[in-house]
């Protein structure tokens, strides 16, 4: 089954070089698609992933001019192949831990009707770039939180939820989310680690006030949703980041 | 000295935003999220300003009764709570928002996302103390 692994990526000349390895080490054991978009950087970000694609061909870059991750993950879906039959994404600062996806992968062949694995992601302070492994020192806490990366979406489900709505600048992914849950999909949720996100000074998502104002309008637009059609699914018992409650973030 | 008839956001927990004039509130203590309808958005903008419910009464555009029933079901909530202030001026838009509200003074609260909104990282930014090496004493 074709997964394609869509990455958005600006400016990450330093990580992105990791994150493509995390995927390629996987490419034995599931027949990947990833595509690159490249939104608009201007430091050597193409020159990392070209160096990676000319090695692995199922590496596909594409270039755009600067509009923002919503766009660029649009961007994304629009590239998927005709034989793509499950999409995941991966950010460029983050990593895919070896075997995430021949984990849950062989639930789709087990369940032909599943159209969603949900998986969980450690949140991670210190990556080894060699290893693609949390550094031996390093603090971590696995959850399963919001993350794009946590899933593996079936074709199917993507096509009917469509684009990421591009009203939002961030938690796109959020918004994204909730439609997926409202919509009465069946999905799973295996313990798998789908995602090792890295913690660093240039997380988008640590910025003040613009993720908590985006954060604000993804729940109104559920609630939108939910009073023009009150048929739609409550989202309860799927996200679980209790455990982040003991911790302060930067 | 306490005005009878003028609120203020109940604590730093409650927060807000308003999109297309539309308010959405959120309690981050019990992870709750309140909706509005069109004139339930522009009386909790109103209120929560620091507009005396005496000075929307007196705007005819919404029966004082119902007024009276919203307000305690704010303070229910705990998204309101008496202040001291002197009371604000309700601005001109608010104003026409009211005047041009279709739908009766209701706020509904859900909390079918609170595992969302209780403890997201995203908020955790008020001091710059590490991450994530500083686990707090319960």
């Amino acid at each position: 089954m074709r997964l394609s692994v869509i990455m958005p990526v600006h400016n990450r000349e330093a990580f992105v070089g990791a994150a493509l390895r995390s995927l390629l080490r996987q490419s034995t054991t599931a027949d990947l698609d990833i595509i690159v978009i490249d939104d608009g950087s201007t430091d050597s970000t193409a020159a990392v992933v070209r160096s990676l694609a000319s090695e692995a061909p199922c590496i596909r870059l594409f270039q755009q001019p600067n509009g923002g991750v919503t766009k660029a993950r649009n961007a994304g879906l629009r590239q998927l192949l005709p034989q793509t039959r499950l999409v995941s994404f991966l950010d460029s600062d983050d990593i895919s831990p070896a075997g995430r996806f021949e984990a849950d992968l062989v639930r789709f062949e087990k369940d032909p009707s599943l159209e969603l694995t949900y998986s969980r992601m450690t949140l991670v302070d210190r990556l080894d770039d060699e290893t693609l492994e949390p550094a031996a020192d390093s603090h971590s806490i696995t959850v399963r939180g919001i993350h794009l990366s946590a899933g593996i979406f079936a074709r199917t489900l993507v096509d009917r939820i469509g684009a990421f709505d591009e009203d939002f600048k961030q938690a796109e992914d959020t918004d994204y989310l909730l439609r997926v849950f409202e919509s009465g999909t069946r999905y799973i949720m295996p313990d798998t680690v789908a995602l090792y996100y890295r913690r660093h000074p240039g997380n988008m998502t640590k910025e003040a006030d613009v993720p908590f104002r985006e954060f604000m309008r993804a729940i109104h637009k559920s609630m939108k949703r939910h009073k023009a059609d009150p048929s739609l699914r409550r989202v309860e018992g799927i996200f679980d980041f209790k455990d982040l409650a003991q911790w302060r973030f930067l | 000295m306490r005005q009878p008839d003028v609120y203020a956001v109940a604590s730093k927990d409650i927060v807000f935003e308003s999109f297309d004039g539309e308010a959405v509130v959120l309690d981050l203590s019990t992870g709750k999220y309140f909706g509005f309808s069109d004139s339930g958005s522009g009386v909790w903008q109103a209120l929560s300003s620091g507009v005396s419910a005496g000075a929307l009464a007196e705007t005819g555009a919404i029966a004082s009764a119902e007024l009276t029933n919203f307000i305690a079901r704010l303070l229910d909530f705990g998204l309101l709570a008496p202040a001291d202030t002197a009371p604000n001026p309700l601005p001109v838009d608010l104003l026409s928002q009211l005047a041009a509200a279709r739908e009766p003074l209701v706020v509904e609260a859900h909390d079918d996302l609170a595992d969302l909104i209780v403890v997201d990282p995203i908020h955790e930014v008020e001091e710059p103390l590490g991450w994530p090496a500083v686990k707090l004493a319960n």
